[in-house]
Protein backbone atom coordinates (compact mmCIF):
# COMPACT_ATOMS: atom_id res chain seq x y z
CA UNK A 1 0.00 0.00 0.00
CA UNK A 2 1.06 3.62 -0.85
CA UNK A 3 1.83 5.73 2.55
CA UNK A 4 2.28 8.93 0.46
CA UNK A 5 1.12 10.09 -2.85
CA UNK A 6 1.40 13.30 -4.42
CA UNK A 7 1.01 14.85 -7.70
CA UNK A 8 2.01 17.86 -9.15
CA UNK A 9 2.11 19.72 -5.67
CA UNK A 10 2.65 23.32 -5.93
CA UNK A 11 3.25 25.33 -2.97
CA UNK A 12 4.32 29.13 -3.14
CA UNK A 13 5.68 31.46 -0.02
CA UNK A 14 5.75 35.48 -1.53
CA UNK A 15 5.61 34.86 -4.74
CA UNK A 16 8.37 32.45 -4.81
CA UNK A 17 7.96 28.65 -5.75
CA UNK A 18 8.42 26.54 -2.76
CA UNK A 19 7.31 23.61 -4.57
CA UNK A 20 7.17 22.57 -8.36
CA UNK A 21 5.06 19.95 -9.88
CA UNK A 22 6.74 17.55 -7.34
CA UNK A 23 5.20 13.96 -8.01
CA UNK A 24 6.43 10.85 -6.23
CA UNK A 25 4.58 8.25 -3.88
CA UNK A 26 6.14 6.36 -1.27
CA UNK A 27 5.39 2.56 0.09
CA UNK A 28 4.24 2.24 3.39
CA UNK A 29 7.26 0.35 6.12
CA UNK A 30 10.09 1.94 4.49
CA UNK A 31 13.00 4.59 6.03
CA UNK A 32 13.28 6.90 3.16
CA UNK A 33 16.24 9.62 3.64
CA UNK A 34 14.32 13.39 1.83
CA UNK A 35 18.11 14.84 0.76
CA UNK A 36 18.28 18.17 -1.01
CA UNK A 37 20.23 21.60 0.03
CA UNK A 38 19.36 24.27 2.20
CA UNK A 39 16.54 25.56 0.83
CA UNK A 40 15.61 23.53 -1.78
CA UNK A 41 11.94 22.61 -0.12
CA UNK A 42 12.57 19.30 1.85
CA UNK A 43 10.77 21.25 4.94
CA UNK A 44 7.77 22.88 3.10
CA UNK A 45 7.09 19.29 1.58
CA UNK A 46 7.30 17.19 4.70
CA UNK A 47 4.84 20.00 6.47
CA UNK A 48 2.30 19.33 3.81
CA UNK A 49 2.59 15.91 4.50
CA UNK A 50 1.93 16.13 8.00
CA UNK A 51 -0.72 18.35 7.10
CA UNK A 52 1.02 21.34 9.19
CA UNK A 53 0.62 23.32 5.71
CA UNK A 54 -1.73 24.16 2.80
CA UNK A 55 -0.33 22.77 -0.19
CA UNK A 56 -1.47 25.70 -3.23
CA UNK A 57 -2.23 23.12 -5.62
CA UNK A 58 -1.56 19.57 -6.97
CA UNK A 59 -2.71 16.44 -5.01
CA UNK A 60 -1.59 15.38 -1.64
CA UNK A 61 -2.72 12.03 -0.25
CA UNK A 62 -0.85 10.14 3.11
CA UNK A 63 -3.18 7.04 3.73
CA UNK A 64 -5.50 8.05 0.70
CA UNK A 65 -6.64 11.05 2.52
CA UNK A 66 -6.05 14.81 2.00
CA UNK A 67 -3.55 15.99 5.19
CA UNK A 68 -4.81 19.44 5.68
CA UNK A 69 -7.11 19.27 8.45
CA UNK A 70 -7.28 15.62 9.03
CA UNK A 71 -8.06 14.14 11.97
CA UNK A 72 -6.86 10.77 10.86
CA UNK A 73 -3.96 11.75 9.49
CA UNK A 74 -2.71 13.87 12.35
CA UNK A 75 -3.56 10.67 14.50
CA UNK A 76 -1.35 8.19 12.52
CA UNK A 77 1.33 10.93 12.07
CA UNK A 78 4.35 12.61 14.18
CA UNK A 79 6.47 15.30 12.83
CA UNK A 80 9.71 16.38 14.09
CA UNK A 81 12.09 19.31 13.85
CA UNK A 82 14.06 21.23 16.02
CA UNK A 83 11.46 23.57 16.79
CA UNK A 84 8.89 21.52 18.63
CA UNK A 85 7.09 23.76 21.00
CA UNK A 86 6.00 22.15 23.98
CA UNK A 87 4.06 23.46 27.19
CA UNK A 88 7.06 25.24 28.84
CA UNK A 89 4.51 24.57 32.38
CA UNK A 90 4.77 20.97 31.81
CA UNK A 91 8.10 18.97 33.02
CA UNK A 92 10.01 16.53 30.69
CA UNK A 93 8.75 13.58 32.50
CA UNK A 94 4.83 15.22 32.04
CA UNK A 95 5.39 15.94 28.21
CA UNK A 96 5.97 12.04 28.22
CA UNK A 97 3.09 11.30 30.08
CA UNK A 98 1.01 13.69 28.13
CA UNK A 99 2.65 11.55 24.52
CA UNK A 100 1.28 8.71 26.09
CA UNK A 101 -2.41 10.01 26.34
CA UNK A 102 -1.80 11.73 23.10
CA UNK A 103 -0.61 8.58 20.46
CA UNK A 104 -2.23 5.69 20.54
CA UNK A 105 0.35 3.48 19.75
CA UNK A 106 3.05 5.55 21.86
CA UNK A 107 5.43 2.99 23.93
CA UNK A 108 5.89 4.70 27.43
CA UNK A 109 8.33 1.53 28.62
CA UNK A 110 10.48 2.82 25.47
CA UNK A 111 10.11 6.52 26.15
CA UNK A 112 11.05 6.22 30.13
CA UNK A 113 14.55 3.84 28.81
CA UNK A 114 15.90 6.26 26.30
CA UNK A 115 15.06 8.97 28.75
CA UNK A 116 17.01 7.04 31.14
CA UNK A 117 19.58 6.05 28.57
CA UNK A 118 20.29 9.68 27.93
CA UNK A 119 20.88 11.15 31.21
CA UNK A 120 17.50 13.32 31.36
CA UNK A 121 16.06 15.00 34.77
CA UNK A 122 12.30 14.30 34.74
CA UNK A 123 11.94 17.58 36.55
CA UNK A 124 13.42 19.76 33.92
CA UNK A 125 11.69 21.98 31.39
CA UNK A 126 11.81 21.49 27.56
CA UNK A 127 12.84 24.91 27.22
CA UNK A 128 15.84 24.61 29.54
CA UNK A 129 17.64 21.95 27.44
CA UNK A 130 20.79 22.63 24.80
CA UNK A 131 20.52 22.58 21.23
CA UNK A 132 21.95 19.23 21.18
CA UNK A 133 19.36 17.81 24.77
CA UNK A 134 16.38 19.13 22.91
CA UNK A 135 16.92 17.44 19.50
CA UNK A 136 17.73 13.86 21.37
CA UNK A 137 14.43 14.25 23.60
CA UNK A 138 12.39 15.09 20.22
CA UNK A 139 13.58 12.00 18.94
CA UNK A 140 12.92 9.96 22.07
CA UNK A 141 9.16 11.54 21.44
CA UNK A 142 9.61 10.79 17.81
CA UNK A 143 10.53 7.21 18.32
CA UNK A 144 8.21 6.26 21.38
CA UNK A 145 4.94 7.63 19.32
CA UNK A 146 5.28 4.72 17.14
CA UNK A 147 3.52 6.69 14.59
CA UNK A 148 2.82 4.52 11.04
CA UNK A 149 4.16 7.82 9.74
CA UNK A 150 6.87 9.27 11.51
CA UNK A 151 8.95 12.31 9.87
CA UNK A 152 11.92 13.38 11.45
CA UNK A 153 13.11 16.81 9.72
CA UNK A 154 16.90 17.30 10.46
CA UNK A 155 16.66 15.03 13.79
CA UNK A 156 20.28 14.98 14.82
CA UNK A 157 20.64 19.57 14.89
CA UNK A 158 23.31 19.39 17.96
CA UNK A 159 23.42 15.88 18.35
CA UNK A 160 27.70 14.95 19.19
CA UNK A 161 28.40 12.27 17.05
CA UNK A 162 28.22 9.75 20.02
CA UNK A 163 24.36 10.65 20.55
CA UNK A 164 24.07 10.64 16.92
CA UNK A 165 24.90 7.14 16.36
CA UNK A 166 23.09 6.09 19.39
CA UNK A 167 19.89 7.42 17.49
CA UNK A 168 20.81 6.18 14.23
CA UNK A 169 20.75 2.75 16.01
CA UNK A 170 17.40 3.26 18.10
CA UNK A 171 16.06 4.34 14.95
CA UNK A 172 16.83 1.08 13.91
CA UNK A 173 16.21 -1.19 16.10
CA UNK A 174 12.76 0.37 16.69
CA UNK A 175 11.80 -0.46 12.94
CA UNK A 176 12.75 -4.23 12.56
CA UNK A 177 10.66 -4.52 15.88
CA UNK A 178 7.98 -2.30 14.36
CA UNK A 179 8.29 -1.53 10.86
CA UNK A 180 6.67 1.93 9.90
CA UNK A 181 6.89 4.56 7.36
CA UNK A 182 9.88 7.05 8.48
CA UNK A 183 10.95 10.12 6.05
CA UNK A 184 13.74 11.66 7.42
CA UNK A 185 15.44 14.77 5.88
CA UNK A 186 19.38 15.00 6.66
CA UNK A 187 22.60 16.35 5.64
CA UNK A 188 24.28 13.89 7.37
CA UNK A 189 23.51 10.97 4.66
CA UNK A 190 26.83 9.46 4.43
CA UNK A 191 26.09 8.80 8.45
CA UNK A 192 23.03 7.02 7.80
CA UNK A 193 22.68 6.08 4.41
CA UNK A 194 22.99 2.07 5.77
CA UNK A 195 19.83 2.84 7.46
CA UNK A 196 17.49 4.07 4.26
CA UNK A 197 16.10 1.95 1.71
CA UNK A 198 15.01 4.66 -0.28
CA UNK A 199 15.99 8.33 -1.07
CA UNK A 200 14.17 11.41 -2.47
CA UNK A 201 16.35 13.94 -3.34
CA UNK A 202 14.83 17.32 -4.07
CA UNK A 203 16.58 20.65 -5.55
CA UNK A 204 14.76 23.53 -6.30
CA UNK A 205 11.10 22.77 -4.86
CA UNK A 206 11.42 19.88 -7.82
CA UNK A 207 11.87 15.97 -7.42
CA UNK A 208 15.68 15.52 -8.66
CA UNK A 209 15.68 11.23 -8.25
CA UNK A 210 13.74 8.83 -6.51
CA UNK A 211 15.70 5.47 -5.84
CA UNK A 212 16.82 2.75 -3.76
CA UNK A 213 19.89 3.62 -1.42
CA UNK A 214 21.77 0.43 -2.79
CA UNK A 215 21.47 1.85 -6.77
CA UNK A 216 22.13 5.63 -5.77
CA UNK A 217 25.11 4.28 -4.56
CA UNK A 218 26.12 2.68 -7.66
CA UNK A 219 24.71 5.14 -9.60
CA UNK A 220 27.91 7.43 -10.27
CA UNK A 221 31.50 5.81 -11.51
CA UNK A 222 34.12 8.59 -10.66
CA UNK A 223 37.20 8.69 -13.68
CA UNK A 224 40.02 11.04 -13.08
CA UNK A 225 43.36 11.13 -15.14
CA UNK A 226 44.94 13.26 -17.93
CA UNK A 227 42.22 15.70 -19.22
CA UNK A 228 43.31 14.59 -22.61
CA UNK A 229 42.75 10.56 -22.01
CA UNK A 230 39.56 10.66 -19.47
CA UNK A 231 37.80 13.23 -22.61
CA UNK A 232 37.55 10.98 -25.12
CA UNK A 233 35.65 8.56 -22.70
CA UNK A 234 33.14 10.57 -22.01
CA UNK A 235 31.59 11.29 -25.16
CA UNK A 236 28.49 9.95 -25.45
CA UNK A 237 27.97 9.25 -21.45
CA UNK A 238 26.06 11.66 -19.31
CA UNK A 239 27.99 13.37 -17.38
CA UNK A 240 26.90 14.36 -14.00
CA UNK A 241 29.65 16.80 -12.74
CA UNK A 242 32.87 17.86 -14.28
CA UNK A 243 35.95 19.56 -12.22
CA UNK A 244 39.33 20.36 -13.50
CA UNK A 245 41.84 19.55 -11.29
CA UNK A 246 45.95 20.73 -11.15
CA UNK A 247 48.21 19.27 -13.95
CA UNK A 248 46.11 18.95 -16.49
CA UNK A 249 43.92 16.13 -14.63
CA UNK A 250 40.23 16.09 -14.44
CA UNK A 251 37.72 14.74 -12.44
CA UNK A 252 34.64 14.10 -13.80
CA UNK A 253 31.53 11.74 -12.66
CA UNK A 254 29.41 9.92 -15.01
CA UNK A 255 26.65 7.47 -14.97
CA UNK A 256 27.78 4.10 -14.39
CA UNK A 257 26.79 2.22 -17.33
CA UNK A 258 30.07 0.71 -17.80
CA UNK A 259 30.55 -2.19 -19.83
CA UNK A 260 33.27 -4.59 -19.00
CA UNK A 261 35.19 -3.76 -21.66
CA UNK A 262 34.76 -0.14 -21.70
CA UNK A 263 36.01 -0.38 -18.30
CA UNK A 264 39.24 -2.31 -18.93
CA UNK A 265 40.09 -0.15 -21.73
CA UNK A 266 39.70 2.96 -18.84
CA UNK A 267 42.56 0.89 -16.75
CA UNK A 268 44.12 0.23 -19.16
CA UNK A 269 44.58 3.87 -20.47
CA UNK A 270 45.55 4.92 -16.48
CA UNK A 271 41.98 6.19 -15.86
CA UNK A 272 41.60 5.86 -12.12
CA UNK A 273 38.02 4.58 -11.87
CA UNK A 274 36.48 4.70 -8.37
CA UNK A 275 33.51 4.31 -6.85
CA UNK A 276 31.30 7.81 -6.19
CA UNK A 277 29.60 8.32 -2.33
CA UNK A 278 25.85 9.11 -2.05
CA UNK A 279 26.35 12.07 -0.33
CA UNK A 280 28.65 13.63 -3.09
CA UNK A 281 26.23 12.41 -5.73
CA UNK A 282 23.70 14.49 -4.15
CA UNK A 283 25.71 17.13 -3.85
CA UNK A 284 26.51 17.02 -7.46
CA UNK A 285 22.98 16.38 -8.42
CA UNK A 286 21.96 19.21 -6.64
CA UNK A 287 24.39 21.92 -8.12
CA UNK A 288 22.78 25.11 -8.56
CA UNK A 289 23.12 25.59 -12.45
CA UNK A 290 23.72 29.34 -12.18
CA UNK A 291 26.80 31.40 -13.17
CA UNK A 292 28.80 31.83 -9.78
CA UNK A 293 30.68 28.31 -10.50
CA UNK A 294 32.34 27.07 -7.23
CA UNK A 295 33.48 29.07 -3.78
CA UNK A 296 36.80 28.61 -5.27
CA UNK A 297 35.66 31.40 -8.10
CA UNK A 298 34.83 33.73 -5.31
CA UNK A 299 38.12 33.52 -4.06
CA UNK A 300 39.79 33.74 -7.51
CA UNK A 301 38.03 37.02 -8.87
CA UNK A 302 40.57 38.76 -6.50
CA UNK A 303 43.43 37.58 -7.82
CA UNK A 304 42.46 38.34 -11.91
CA UNK A 305 42.55 42.24 -11.07
CA UNK B 1 33.68 -8.89 9.48
CA UNK B 2 33.66 -5.51 9.52
CA UNK B 3 31.19 -3.70 6.85
CA UNK B 4 33.37 -1.63 4.12
CA UNK B 5 31.32 1.49 3.60
CA UNK B 6 33.72 3.28 1.38
CA UNK B 7 34.86 0.30 -1.11
CA UNK B 8 33.54 -0.08 -4.29
CA UNK B 9 32.10 -3.25 -3.27
CA UNK B 10 28.18 -2.80 -2.20
CA UNK B 11 26.85 -3.90 1.23
CA UNK B 12 24.73 -5.87 0.03
CA UNK B 13 27.63 -8.10 -1.83
CA UNK B 14 29.44 -8.04 1.54
CA UNK B 15 26.72 -9.23 3.13
CA UNK B 16 26.44 -12.50 0.72
CA UNK B 17 30.08 -12.75 0.69
CA UNK B 18 30.36 -13.46 4.85
CA UNK B 19 27.49 -15.82 4.53
CA UNK B 20 29.24 -17.66 1.80
CA UNK B 21 32.59 -17.42 4.40
CA UNK B 22 30.34 -18.75 7.28
CA UNK B 23 29.18 -21.97 5.06
CA UNK B 24 32.54 -22.70 3.85
CA UNK B 25 33.98 -22.28 7.44
CA UNK B 26 31.04 -24.90 8.28
CA UNK B 27 29.59 -22.32 10.84
CA UNK B 28 25.96 -23.02 8.74
CA UNK B 29 25.64 -26.68 7.25
CA UNK B 30 23.62 -28.07 4.66
CA UNK B 31 19.89 -27.20 5.58
CA UNK B 32 20.86 -25.33 8.14
CA UNK B 33 18.35 -21.96 8.78
CA UNK B 34 20.51 -18.99 7.78
CA UNK B 35 20.27 -15.48 9.26
CA UNK B 36 17.00 -13.39 8.46
CA UNK B 37 17.06 -10.00 6.80
CA UNK B 38 16.08 -8.92 10.18
CA UNK B 39 18.80 -10.17 12.33
CA UNK B 40 21.20 -9.48 9.51
CA UNK B 41 19.94 -5.82 9.66
CA UNK B 42 20.68 -5.79 13.53
CA UNK B 43 23.62 -7.33 13.50
CA UNK B 44 25.36 -5.28 10.95
CA UNK B 45 23.28 -1.88 11.25
CA UNK B 46 21.91 -1.79 7.64
CA UNK B 47 18.40 -1.29 6.25
CA UNK B 48 16.62 -4.91 6.09
CA UNK B 49 16.19 -4.19 2.55
CA UNK B 50 19.85 -4.57 1.90
CA UNK B 51 20.07 -7.46 3.74
CA UNK B 52 17.16 -8.94 1.88
CA UNK B 53 19.08 -8.16 -1.59
CA UNK B 54 22.15 -10.19 -0.31
CA UNK B 55 20.22 -13.22 0.72
CA UNK B 56 18.39 -13.04 -2.62
CA UNK B 57 21.92 -13.15 -4.13
CA UNK B 58 22.31 -16.63 -2.75
CA UNK B 59 19.52 -17.97 -3.69
CA UNK B 60 19.79 -17.27 -7.10
CA UNK B 61 23.03 -19.10 -6.92
CA UNK B 62 21.61 -21.67 -5.66
CA UNK B 63 23.17 -21.72 -2.74
CA UNK B 64 20.67 -20.92 -0.06
CA UNK B 65 16.66 -22.10 -1.10
CA UNK B 66 13.94 -20.77 0.77
CA UNK B 67 11.18 -22.96 2.66
CA UNK B 68 7.48 -20.50 2.29
CA UNK B 69 7.24 -18.70 5.61
CA UNK B 70 10.24 -20.81 7.47
CA UNK B 71 13.15 -18.51 6.08
CA UNK B 72 16.12 -18.94 3.59
CA UNK B 73 18.39 -22.55 4.21
CA UNK B 74 21.21 -23.81 3.10
CA UNK B 75 20.99 -25.40 0.08
CA UNK B 76 22.82 -29.16 -0.05
CA UNK B 77 25.94 -28.26 -2.75
CA UNK B 78 25.95 -25.26 -1.18
CA UNK B 79 29.94 -25.18 -0.58
CA UNK B 80 30.25 -26.71 -3.94
CA UNK B 81 29.13 -23.93 -5.54
CA UNK B 82 30.95 -21.19 -3.59
CA UNK B 83 34.29 -22.73 -4.34
CA UNK B 84 33.87 -23.20 -7.72
CA UNK B 85 32.32 -19.26 -7.91
CA UNK B 86 35.72 -18.26 -6.13
CA UNK B 87 37.83 -20.04 -8.05
CA UNK B 88 36.77 -19.21 -11.22
CA UNK B 89 35.68 -15.37 -10.38
CA UNK B 90 37.31 -14.45 -7.89
CA UNK B 91 40.38 -15.72 -7.61
CA UNK B 92 40.85 -15.23 -11.84
CA UNK B 93 40.71 -11.56 -11.14
CA UNK B 94 43.14 -11.63 -8.00
CA UNK B 95 45.88 -13.50 -9.88
CA UNK B 96 44.85 -10.84 -13.58
CA UNK B 97 45.36 -8.17 -10.72
CA UNK B 98 48.79 -9.89 -9.50
CA UNK B 99 50.08 -10.01 -13.35
CA UNK B 100 48.79 -6.47 -14.25
CA UNK B 101 50.47 -4.59 -11.26
CA UNK B 102 53.35 -7.04 -11.39
CA UNK B 103 53.76 -5.50 -15.21
CA UNK B 104 53.53 -1.89 -14.28
CA UNK B 105 56.51 -2.83 -11.61
CA UNK B 106 58.24 -4.38 -14.85
CA UNK B 107 59.18 -7.82 -13.17
CA UNK B 108 59.25 -10.92 -15.32
CA UNK B 109 57.42 -14.14 -15.19
CA UNK B 110 59.54 -15.96 -13.71
CA UNK B 111 60.11 -13.25 -10.64
CA UNK B 112 56.27 -13.77 -10.64
CA UNK B 113 55.50 -16.94 -10.41
CA UNK B 114 58.54 -17.11 -7.49
CA UNK B 115 56.83 -14.19 -5.54
CA UNK B 116 53.45 -17.13 -6.10
CA UNK B 117 55.77 -19.70 -4.83
CA UNK B 118 57.64 -18.16 -1.57
CA UNK B 119 53.45 -17.13 -0.32
CA UNK B 120 52.72 -20.54 -1.09
CA UNK B 121 56.02 -21.84 1.24
CA UNK B 122 54.44 -19.11 3.86
CA UNK B 123 51.46 -20.33 3.71
CA UNK B 124 52.14 -24.54 4.06
CA UNK B 125 54.84 -24.07 6.27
Amino acid sequence: MKAIKCKDLNKRFYRKNALNDLSFSIEENKIVGVIGRNGAGKTTLLKIIAGLLKEKSGVIEVYGRRPFNNLFVSANTIYIDDAMNFPTALTLKEILEEGKRFYHHWDHDLALRLFDYFGFNPSQHHNELSKGKESTFNMIVGLASRSPLTIFDEPTTGMDAAVRKDFYRALLKDYLAHPRTILLSTHHLEEMEDLLEEVLVIHEGSLKLQMSMDDLKEYGVGLTGKKDVVEPFLKEKEILWKKEQALDTCYAVIKNDLTDHEYQRMKEAGVQVSPVKANDLCIYLTESRNEKGSVDDVFDRSADV
Amino acid sequence: MILDTDGMKPIYIQIAEWLESEILHGNFQADDKVYSQYQLADLYNINPATAAKGLTKLAEEGILYDKRGLGKFVSTHAKQIIIDKRKNQTLKNLVNDLVTEAGRLELSEEDTIKLIRNAWKGEQG
